[in-house]
C-alpha cells in the first residue's frame, strides 16, 4: 500500500542506552542504528546474544523509547492504529493469557484488530489449522508446551494477514517440522509481496530464508547485506548428479586434474532435518496419536492467496481455496534426493575456518541458491567465520563467535 | 470502540477464571441467606430486618471494593509483568483504549455481581416477615417503619455567633478565659456551649421546634419525630418522662378537626437512644407548617438536652423502599467505580503487591476519613498546623466513603435523595474518578512499557 516510500522498517541513528538507577550510562543496547528494510524483502537482524536485537525490535514497535534518533515502520510510527493494524509481531517468547484456551486467544487478538466476525472467526479456524492446534483449540494455552505457545503465538501475529511480520526468534522452542513450517511461511508470505523483519541467532534459518542480513555487535551494525553475495565463494565450483559408475568419476578426475585444482568425491548425506520431518511424517501417516501440536502441510488460506487474487474476505468465504494452500515438506524433498557430492569433513572444516583459499570441491557451476541444501554446512561455517572476522576488534564477540562454533559444526 | 470491549471481555473472563473471584462469589452466595436467617437483632422483626441489611449490604460493599481492587490493579500489573502487554499493545490499539478497557471490565465486573448479589438482599428482606407470620398490624407498622423512604427535616440550626462574641468579650473582660487556648478554640468552645443552651430544657421548661414546607402525599400517613435525648444527670432508672405537643401551635389554644391539629404525647423514654413518636399527618397545617413542643416534666429533675444536629428530626414517608434500596445499590456501585479507576491508576506505576496496598490503604482511609479528620481538630494548635497542612490536605483529596453508608440510610428507613446521590455521583465519579483515570492515562502514555532486557 505505503509503496511510496522505499522502507518498510528504517531507523536513524537510532540509539538506546540503559542507564542505572542514578541515571549514569551503563549500556549502549542500540548505537547510531540505521537500519533499512525494503519492501518485499525478507531481512534478517543476526548477531549473539545481547547484541541489541530485540531491543531493536522494541524500540521500532514503540514498547520502548529510542534515547536518540527515530524510527520509521511503514512510513510511520508503529503506535499509531493505522501502522499497527498492518504489522504483525511475534516477540521473543510467546506471552499469553493462560486462562484463555487457544481459540479464545486468536478471537481476543482478532478483537483488537477490529475484524469484523466473519472474518476473524474463517481466520482462526484457518490459523489453528495452519499451526496444527485445532485439535486442542479448547485447551487453556497455560497447560501449553513452549512449542505449542509458539505456534499459537505466530498464529495471532498472522491473524490481521500483515503487510510486515516482525519475528523476534521465530523458531524457539519449536519441532523441526514447526520450524521448517514457518519457514517455508515466511518464503510464502515474501512470495505474496509481504515483508518480513526476523532476528535470530539461528544462523542456519537465517540463511535458508533471507533475502538480506545484518549482523549486529554491541547494537551496531557490523555486515549488511545479501545473503547470497556475502555467502558466495566465488573461488569454487560445484557439481551435483545422480550416482556416476567409477569410470565416468574417474574420467571427471583427469579433467579437472589437467586443470591442476585439488577435489573429493563422496556420497551426500541427508540433513537431519529431512530426516526427521520424513520420519514424523510417516508416524503421523500411521496415525500415532498425541496430545501434543500436530504438524500439517497447510498454509492459513487467506495468506496463502495470490496478492493479484481476489480480497481476503472473497477468498475466506469462498471454501475452495485450500487447494492453494502450499503443501510444506514437498518444498525441500526434491532437493535433497538428488543431492550428491560434497560433505566437507572435519579436516575440511578445519582449513575452512583457516583460510577459504584452501578447501576446492568439484566444480562446474558456482555453489549458490539452486541446491542450498549440499553446501549448506560449508555456508554456515563461513557465515560463522564472517561473524568472526567482522567482529575481530572487539575482544568480547571473538570469544562469542568461538562459541557459537562449536556446536555448529 | 472494538478494542475496547474487547479488552474489557478479556478482563472479565480473566477476574471470573481467576481463584479468587471465585471465591468471593461463592462467600457471599452462602453468607446473605445464612444471615437472612441467623440475624436476630434486639428480637422484634423490624430489629432483625435492620441487623440483616447493615450485615448483608456491609458485606457486599466490603467483599465486592476488596474484589474490584485485586481486579482492577491485578489485571494491569500482571499483564505488564508477565509482558502480555507487548502482544497486546502492539495491535490497533491506543494506550488510553486499553485503560479505558480495562476499567470498562472491571465496572462491568461489579454490575454483574451487584445487580443479582442486591436482588437476592432486596427479596430476602420481603421474604423476612413473611417467613415469620407476622399479624396485619405488624405488617402495617413496618411498612411506616421499615418499607418505606422517609424524608428528613431537621430543625435549622440556632444562629449563635453574636451571642458567643458577647460572652465572648465578657470573659475576656473578667479574665475568665483559659490560658494556652487560641481564639479559634475557645470561640469553638463558646459556641458548642450556646448551641446545646438552645436544644436544653430544664426540669419544667420547654422547648419548641418549628418545620416548613412538608409536603404530605397521602393525608393517611403518619409522620415520625425521631428523637434521642442527653442528660446532664442520669435519672435513677435512666428515664425520661415528657409531654409533648405536636401540631399547628400557631392555632393555641383551638384545636380543631383536620389539618393542623394539635396531637398530645405523653411518654417515659431510655435515656441515649433513638425513639420515635409516631404523629398523624393531619397535624401539619395546610400550609406546610408543623411544630412540635417538648416538656420537660418537673418528676425528672434533670436537664435534657437534644444533640444538635442529630437530637431531633421529623420524618416522613416520600418515596417507596424499592426506590430506595436501588439508590442504596447505586451507592455501593458509585463507591465501586471509584476503586476501580484507583486501582488501575495504581497499576500504572506499580507491581501488584505495591499496588494493591496502595489501594487498600486509600480505602481503608477513606472508610473512616470524617474520623481521622475530626482527630486532627482535638491536637495542639502547632501540631495541628502542621497535620492541616500535610496529612489533612491529602486525606482531603480521599472521598469521605463514611459519609455514603447505605445501611446508614436504609435501616432508619431514611431517603437517599436524588441530590445526595447526583452529589456522590459528581465528586467521586466525576471528579475525583475523572482526574485520577488522568493521571493513569498520562502516566500510562509515557511509560516505557517493555523491560530493560539486555
Amino acid at each position: 500500500m505505503n509503496q511510496n516510500k522505499e522502507y518498510a522498517v528504517e531507523t536513524f541513528s537510532l540509539t538506546k542506552v540503559f542507564c542505572d538507577l542514578w541515571g549514569r550510562t551503563k549500556v549502549y543496547a542500540v548505537n547510531d542504528l540505521n537500519l533499512r528494510v525494503r519492501y518485499n524483502e525478507v531481512f534478517g537482524l543476526l548477531g549473539p546474544n545481547g547484541s541489541g536485537k530485540t531491543t531493536t525490535l522494541k524500540v521500532l514497535l514503540g514498547l520502548l523509547h529510542p534515547t536518540k534518533g527515530k524510527s520509521l515502520v511503514l512510513g510511520g510510527d508503529a503506535t499509531d492504529p493505522k501502522i499497527s493494524a498492518r504489522i504483525g509481531f511475534l516477540p521473543e517468547e510467546s506471552y499469553l493469557y493462560r486462562y484463555l484456551t487457544a481459540r479464545e486467544t486468536l478471537d481476543f487478538y482478532g478483537r483488537l484488530f477490529s475484524l469484523p466476525g466473519q472474518v476473524r472467526k474463517a481466520r482462526i479456524e484457518a490459523l489453528l489449522e495452519m499451526v496444527g492446534l485445532k485439535a486442542v483449540a479448547n485447551r487453556q494455552v497455560g497447560t501449553f508446551s513452549k512449542g505449542m505457545a509458539r505456534r499459537i503465538g505466530l498464529a495471532q501475529a498472522l491473524i490481521n494477514d500483515p503487510d510486515l511480520l516482525i519475528l523476534d526468534e521465530p523458531t524457539t522452542g519449536l519441532d523441526p517440522i514447526g520450524t521448517r513450517q514457518i519457514k517455508d511461511l515466511i518464503l510464502e508470505l515474501a512470495k505474496r509481496g509481504k515483508t518480513v523483519l526476523l532476528c535470530s541467532h539461528l544462523l542456519a534459518d537465517v540463511e535458508d530464508i533471507c533475502d538480506r542480513i545484518s549482523i549486529l555487535y554491541g547494537g551496531s551494525i557490523q555486515a549488511e547485506g545479501q545473503v547470497k553475495q556475502l555467502l558466495q565463494q566465488s573461488n569454487k565450483t560445484q557439481i551435483t548428479s545422480q550416482t556416476l559408475s567409477d569410470r565416468t568419476v574417474e574420467n571427471i578426475r583427469k579433467l579437472i586434474e589437467a586443470e591442476h585444482a585439488d577435489f573429493e568425491v563422496t556420497s551426500p548425506m541427508e540433513k537431519l532435518e529431512t530426516f526427521f520431518i520424513r520420519t514424523v511424517t510417516e508416524a503421523q501417516a500411521g496415525a500415532v496419536p498425541t496430545s501434543g501440536a500436530v504438524s500439517t502441510t497447510m498454509i492459513g488460506d487467506f495468506l496463502a492467496a495470490e496478492a493479484a487474487q481476489k480480497s481476503i474476505l472473497d477468498k475466506l468465504v469462498s471454501a475452495d481455496v485450500s487447494d492453494k494452500s502450499v503443501p510444506i515438506i514437498k518444498t525441500e524433498k526434491p532437493t535433497e534426493v538428488e543431492t550428491p557430492a560434497v560433505e566437507p569433513d572435519k579436516e575440511l572444516l578445519g582449513r575452512l575456518a583457516s583460510g577459504p583459499q584452501l578447501s576446492q570441491p568439484v566444480e562446474t557451476s558456482e555453489p549458490t541458491e539452486t541446491k542450498e541444501t549440499d553446501t549448506r554446512k560449508v555456508r554456515d561455517d563461513v557465515l560463522e567465520q564472517l561473524t568472526g572476522s567482522q567482529d575481530k576488534p572487539e575482544k568480547q564477540d571473538q570469544t562469542d563467535a568461538d562459541q557459537a562454533e562449536v556446536p555448529d559444526a | 470502540m472494538r478494542s475496547i470491549w474487547a479488552v474489557a471481555r478479556n478482563t472479565i473472563r480473566q477476574a471470573l477464571r481467576m481463584k479468587i473471584a471465585a471465591a468471593f462469589i461463592v462467600l457471599l452466595i452462602i453468607l446473605i441467606p445464612v444471615m437472612g436467617l441467623g440475624v436476630t437483632g434486639d428480637g422484634t422483626i423490624k430489629g432483625k430486618l435492620q441487623s440483616f441489611i447493615t450485615y448483608s449490604l456491609g458485606l457486599v460493599s466490603l467483599l465486592l471494593s476488596l474484589l474490584t481492587i485485586i481486579v482492577a490493579t491485578y489485571s494491569l500489573a500482571d499483564d505488564i509483568k508477565q509482558r502480555r502487554i507487548y502482544m497486546v499493545l502492539t495491535k490497533p490499539i491506543r494506550r488510553f483504549e486499553l485503560l479505558i478497557g480495562k476499567l470498562l471490565g472491571v465496572i462491568l465486573l461489579d454490575l454483574l455481581l451487584l445487580v443479582p448479589l442486591s436482588a437476592v438482599i432486596y427479596g430476602i428482606t420481603r421474604y423476612i416477615p413473611v417467613h415469620n407470620n407476622v399479624t396485619a398490624q405488624q405488617m402495617q407498622t413496618l411498612e411506616n417503619e421499615f418499607f418505606t423512604a422517609r424524608a428528613s427535616i431537621k430543625p435549622p440550626e440556632p444562629d449563635v455567633t453574636a451571642e458567643v462574641l458577647q460572652l465572648y468579650e465578657r470573659l475576656k473582660e473578667e479574665r475568665q478565659l483559659p490560658e494556652g487556648v487560641s481564639y479559634r478554640e475557645i470561640i469553638r468552645n463558646l459556641t458548642q456551649l450556646k448551641k446545646l443552651e438552645k436544644q436544653a430544657a430544664g426540669p419544667g421548661t420547654e422547648l419548641r421546634w418549628q418545620f416548613d414546607n412538608i409536603r404530605i402525599t397521602d393525608p393517611n400517613q403518619s409522620l415520625f419525630i425521631r428523637y434521642k435525648y442527653d442528660v446532664s444527670v442520669n435519672p435513677p432508672d435512666l428515664n425520661i418522662q415528657s409531654a409533648w405537643l405536636v401540631g399547628d401551635l400557631r392555632q393555641l389554644p383551638m384545636i380543631p378537626e383536620g389539618p393542623g391539629s394539635i396531637y398530645p404525647f405523653k411518654r417515659r423514654d431510655l435515656i441515649r437512644t433513638f425513639h420515635e413518636l409516631k404523629v398523624p399527618a393531619y397535624a401539619v397545617a395546610s400550609d406546610g407548617h408543623l411544630e412540635v413542643a417538648f416538656l420537660n416534666l418537673p418528676t425528672n429533675n434533670t436537664v435534657v438536652i437534644f444533640e444538635p444536629g442529630e437530637g431531633l428530626e421529623l420524618l416522613y414517608k416520600t418515596e417507596s423502599y424499592t426506590t430506595n434500596f436501588i439508590k442504596a445499590a447505586i451507592m455501593i456501585f458509585l463507591r465501586l467505580v471509584f476503586l476501580a479507576c484507583i486501582g488501575i491508576f495504581a497499576a500504572t506505576f506499580l507491581s501488584f503487591p505495591v499496588a494493591i496496598l496502595l489501594c487498600l490503604a486509600v480505602f481503608c482511609t477513606a472508610a473512616i476519613s470524617g474520623f481521622i479528620l475530626e482527630s486532627f481538630d482535638y491536637l495542639s494548635p502547632d501540631v495541628g498546623t502542621i497535620y492541616k497542612f500535610t496529612v489533612a490536605l491529602i486525606i482531603q483529596m480521599i472521598p469521605r466513603l463514611d459519609r455514603y453508608n447505605p445501611s446508614a440510610y436504609l435501616v432508619p428507613a431514611r431517603l437517599i435523595g436524588w441530590s445526595l446521590l447526583a452529589k456522590m455521583a459528581a465528586l467521586l465519579v466525576c471528579l475525583q474518578s475523572f482526574v485520577i483515570l488522568l493521571f493513569s492515562l498520562l502516566i500510562f502514555k509515557f511509560k516505557e512499557i517493555a523491560k530493560i532486557t539486555i
